[in-house]
């Protein structure tokens, strides 16, 4: 396995950037998610790494060697397609002999190395099946087989799992995660589920409009998104974002809605506040920092319910703020009904701030 | 339970729809029963009227007399046979190995002027065939290809392209990319991609395409009769006009004559029918 790193890469079709000066770097070993919403540029980073489309411009190297302006073939990676791409007129065995004897080696070792991944992948006894006998399931293990079966210096996956069911993905996510784990192997995961990249990954980078938004571990981008695009993609429900004005009330900071209501910051997010380009600011609160209180009390704000999803375990509430749907959670025995006036507290020590003008989270 | 209207009515239809097939059933096996009647009766037998459904003795005799390089006819026949296979052999061939690469890149590649020239492979057919006769006549002269082969073969060609074009971009079309894709990652050459790969997917539309152009080719008389007018060049449609004559017309050789001349294309289509309706089905229906 190798690290793969991408330098300032850019990949344009006439005046429309796909990739907009992209550059990280992914550890041998590591497990990165690409991220974003459909057309942030995600796949096209990812055939740029697999030589599929060439690059416009920046750099390329998976481990110690430039692979920039490289043919696929000669990048030594593997690949894993939404659709598993799997040979559909030859049997699963010569799919995964396929990179074995496009490399030349011998009868004896493809064999063998077909016969250990298929181990690996339990899918011996469907070796003499074809493509289209197999389930989605299986067919997502032949294309992991055929994936591993050569021992690439990098794996890259085109949102594998976005063709089965709801159940079977849940299963194929761990199944998948082991595997990275146990081959060590370096993972750039293609995905639009956001679930799916903070679940799995070690890294995730999170692109939009061509551009890397943020590129850190899940549990720092969902703690610290860096702006409002991030705060909203990842988090389910979304976080919720309210714009507000910033002011003062003798003294102190206050966030002022044009409804007419305001309450006072404390210092550390009044600090944040005077970073401020101008006076709009947007507040951000995820839905498990958000309490209902049953009277108005220092720091709530009014709201009125718009909708309640009970789920069970938890149930969610849509309340208007400020003419900003906030999502809430709340204990299913919570009595709650829609067009009910509520009082709502944001967690001071949990909410997130960012710039109105420029998007970006305001920080102490 | 009891039958409703509307089963009644759809039953009514089926009937009415069975027996309008029958009657078209008749309509086309009709002329080539007779075709083939025909040809196993003697020269008198067939002139007869009323005629005979039946030959009253029926003969083998014309057919021998085709395939028999040592009767005047025979040797003809047999000649004007090669010739119709060396042309549609050749223009088949020459047509998949155009046709295969153009559908691809019409298929995967964006290119500036890619629907225009598309669109103006089609143009071709738009028009009646016919049309094409003088100016092509005129231009197979000036290049000096009046009665050759050649000449045939280029104008079944301009015909059988757009056709093989249209119907081979249908196939690649139906063939995700990503299957290259793989290939390419898992170590193939853009070239071996296709090869291994793509080729063999596409094999029925190639076999389709193939039988199009051979039987266009196979089939086709106007042209054969205005490029060529030297007797050891001629094709068959046109070579079988020899058993007409001023005096007396052969029936039972032209019909045997005939009945061999659609055996290979019969052949082809019985063998590879399924390949056939494929492709005019596929895209059809999503996969």
């Amino acid at each position: 396995m190798a690290e793969v790193v991408l330098k300032d890469v850019v990949k344009s079709y006439g005046s429309i950037y796909a990739v907009n000066h992209v550059s990280l770097k992914v550890e041998d070993g590591e497990f990165v998610a690409l991220v974003g919403p459909s057309g942030c540029g995600k796949t096209t980073t990812l055939n740029l790494v697999a030589g599929l489309i060439p690059l416009t411009r920046g750099e390329i190297w998976i481990g110690d060697r430039e692979v920039s302006g490289l043919d696929p073939k000669d990048r030594d990676i593997a690949m894993v397609f939404q659709n598993y791409a799997l040979y559909p007129n030859k049997s699963v065995y010569k799919n995964l002999a396929f990179p074995l004897q496009m490399r030349r080696l011998g009868r004896a070792e493809i064999d063998s190395k077909v016969q250990a991944a298929a181990k690996v992948l339990d899918i011996t006894h469907l070796l003499e099946r074809k493509p289209r006998e197999l389930s989605g399931g299986q067919q997502q293990r032949v294309a992991l087989g055929r994936a591993l079966v050569r021992d690439p210096r990098a794996f890259l996956m085109d949102e594998p799992l976005s063709n089965l069911d709801a159940k079977l993905r849940v299963q194929m996510r761990s199944e998948i995660k082991r595997f990275h784990q146990d081959m060590k192997a370096t993972v750039i995961y293609v995905t639009h589920d956001q679930l799916e990249a903070v679940t799995m990954a070690d890294k995730m980078a999170v692109m939009n409009g061509g551009f890397l938004q943020q590129y850190d571990s899940p549990a720092n981008v969902f703690a610290n998104p860096v702006n409002m695009f991030v705060a909203s993609f990842i988090g389910s429900p979304a976080m919720s974002l309210i714009p507000l004005e910033a002011g003062s009330d003798g003294g102190t900071t206050v966030l002022r809605s044009p409804e007419g209501w305001s309450f006072a910051l404390d210092g550390r997010n009044a600090a944040k506040v005077a970073k401020a380009k101008g006076k709009r600011v947007v507040l951000g609160a995820r839905h498990s920092t958000v309490r209902l209180l049953p009277n108005a009390e220092p720091g709530t704000v009014p709201g009125k319910v718009y909708t309640v999803e009970p789920t069970g375990d938890v149930t969610f509430a849509q309340v208007f703020v400020s003419g900003a749907l906030v999502n809430v959670s709340l204990p299913p025995t919570y009595a709650i009904r829609p067009d009910e006036t509520v009082n709502v507290l944001f967690d001071q020590a949990r909410m997130h701030l960012f710039d109105g003008e420029t998007e970006m989270a305001l920080t102490a | 339970m009891e039958q409703s209207p509307t089963t009644r009515r759809i039953d009514g239809w089926r009937w009415s729809g069975r027996l309008f097939l029958t009657f078209l059933l008749g309509f086309t096996v009709m002329p080539m029963a007779w075709m083939f009647i025909t040809s196993l009766k003697t020269g008198f037998a067939a002139m007869q009227y009323p005629p005979q459904w039946w030959p009253a003795e029926p003969t083998l005799e014309n057919y021998w007399r085709l395939i028999d390089p040592s009767s005047s006819v025979g040797q003809d026949f047999l000649h004007y046979f090669w010739n119709s296979m060396w042309v549609s052999t050749l223009t088949t061939v020459l047509a998949v190995a155009v046709a295969v690469p153009a559908a691809y890149a019409f298929s995967r590649f964006r290119f500036p002027g890619r629907n225009f020239l598309f669109f103006a492979v089609l143009l071709r057919n738009m028009f009646p065939a016919v049309v094409f006769l003088v100016p092509l006549f005129i231009l197979m002269k000036v290049l000096g290809l009046v009665n050759t082969h050649g000449s045939l073969v280029l104008t079944y060609l301009t015909f059988g392209l757009p056709l093989a074009i249209w119907l081979l971009k249908g196939f690649y079309d139906n063939i995700p990319i990503q299957l290259e894709q793989a290939a390419r990652i898992d170590g193939a050459t853009r070239f071996q991609a296709f090869f291994l790969i793509v080729m063999p997917l596409s094999t029925p539309g190639i076999i389709a395409t193939s039988i199009y152009s051979f039987i266009g080719a196979w089939n086709e008389y106007i042209y054969a009769y205005t490029f060529l007018t030297k007797h050891d060049q001629m094709t068959l449609p046109v070579g079988i006009q020899r058993f007409f004559s001023e005096n007396a017309t052969d029936w039972p050789g032209l019909m045997a004559a005939t009945f061999l001349m659609s055996v290979p294309v019969v052949v082809l289509f019985l063998v590879l029918q399924r390949y056939f309706v494929r492709a005019l089905t596929e895209g059809a229906v999503k996969h």
